[in-house]
């Protein structure tokens, strides 16, 4: 009986990764109730599972809560346990312009208490980076759901970010750095 | 007056909804005060539209509400840092340092974007299934969708256009009437072919290009002025044959 269980047990942890990790749709993750469908009304203590299971695999299974903060909505998603070294992330074939761009908004965005025009965004970005650059990249941004753009064109933080992003730290580490510096006249 | 009135209401409308759109301070809106306003003009409206709008300033001071609560959560959170303190940061940071930045705080989700044995056969089982692009419309809009192509002479005798007796007198028509026209010299081609109804237009226009084509007519092109001459000729010239398009609209 105690094996029967195990291997259930096995099973249902075996989907989970497998659900997690295979791209569904464009977006990273699946939501609360699709895991419900694929592995029972009990998906939490699964993922739960799964998640001390990759632990050693330097991996996590992370929630973004949804709109409407239920567990059906919340997008669950596997993602790295610690930031990726320099050299890592390079190797990925990230764009250090792209990246620079994100990580300039978020700040921003942040700064304007969550929320900014794009066009007040992309005037704060050209003092650093060319047009095309920062149109281009903001687009895609948005189109992969680091960033939000309504139909009034304010931009907000995407599901995205908060998934993958520690904001907290990205602001420490953009206040702490450059202090040596003198700012331009 | 009443139009004042609603004007007051379509100015709290108006300023809850620029607050919105923007990143100002919500708390710039004295919520007190555009309260007082709906209530001392409540009991004056009279019709639905004016009650409407009522309630939907109402509406929109309650979303002002509900940013003041954000507003406050943001600023109270460690997230909070003076705007201007940040924009400086920024602008003094190097592309590297913030991309440093970004990397020392990123955990890159994993996912496998690959095809599956049950993904291709649910694609292998579509396509078999897929009706070709050109009958899947037919019932909803018959041939509408077909591509413009080429109408030769053949397929307007086929068409009951012409008949092949029809076509050789209407032909030898054209070539009189060009001939007595242009007597050795120049003639406008849109003048030639111009006619009030655009179908005759049309066909004047195919049978000159036939004549064209067959020798019995030149055409001579300004590209800067636009005009196209043309001049029936006697006998087949010789020489290369060059191609020339000439569109035709309705107008005169």
């Amino acid at each position: 009986m105690e094996s029967q269980e195990r291997a259930l047990l096995e099973r249902k942890l075996r989907k989970a990764f497998q659900v997690l990790l295979l791209q569904r749709g464009r977006n990273p993750g699946v939501k609360g109730w699709e895991l419900k469908r694929h592995l029972g009304r009990e998906y939490r203590k699964i993922v739960e599972l799964l998640g001390k299971e990759i632990s050693a695999l330097g991996l996590e299974v992370f929630e973004v809560k949804g709109p409407d903060g239920t567990e059906d909505a919340s997008r669950f998603l596997l993602r790295f346990k610690e930031p990726p070294t320099l050299s890592e992330a390079e190797t990925s074939g990230i764009r250090i312009d792209d990246l620079a761009v994100l990580a300039a908004t978020i700040a921003f965005i942040n700064a304007k208490q969550g929320k900014a025009g794009r066009k007040e965004v992309e005037q704060f970005l050209r003092a650093k980076f060319p047009k095309w650059r920062v149109e281009y990249s903001l687009d895609r941004y948005v189109k992969k759901g680091y960033l939000e753009q309504d139909d009034r064109a304010l931009m907000r933080v995407g599901w995205r970010t908060r998934a993958e992003v520690d904001e907290k730290t990205l602001m420490t580490m953009i206040l702490s750095r450059g202090t040596n510096e003198v700012p331009p006249p | 007056m009443e139009s004042k009135k609603l004007d007051d209401l379509l100015r709290v409308i108006e300023l809850c909804r620029s607050v919105e759109r923007s990143s100002v301070n919500p708390f710039e809106v004295d919520i007190r005060e555009k309260i007082e306003i709906l209530r001392r003009h409540l009991p004056e409206w009279k019709f639905l539209d004016e009650l409407l709008l009522d309630s939907e300033a109402m509406l929109e001071l309650a979303q002002i509400i509900k940013l003041q609560d954000q507003w406050l959560k943001h600023r109270a959170s460690s997230l909070y840092i003076d705007p201007l303190l940040i924009q400086l940061k920024v602008k003094l940071l190097s592309k590297e340092e913030l991309l440093e930045a970004f990397i020392r705080s990123w955990h890159p989700s994993v996912q496998l974007d690959q095809l599956t044995p049950k993904g291709l056969e649910r694609a292998f089982i579509y396509w078999l299934e897929l009706t070709p692009l050109s009958e899947r419309f037919k019932e909803e809009f018959g041939n509408f969708g077909t591509r413009p192509g080429l109408v030769d002479y053949e397929d307007l005798v086929e068409l009951k256009i012409f008949t092949q007796e029809q076509f050789e007198s209407k032909l030898r028509e054209i070539h009189s009437e060009l001939l007595e026209a242009s007597k050795d010299d120049w003639v406008d081609y849109r003048k030639f072919i111009d006619d009030e109804a655009f179908e005759k237009k049309i066909v004047r226009a195919y049978m000159l290009a036939f004549l064209v084509s067959e020798g019995r007519a030149t055409l001579k092109t300004d590209p800067l002025a636009g005009t196209i001459w043309v001049r029936a000729l006697k006998s087949k010239t010789p020489g290369e044959p060059r191609s020339v398009a000439i569109s035709i609209t309705g107008e005169r």
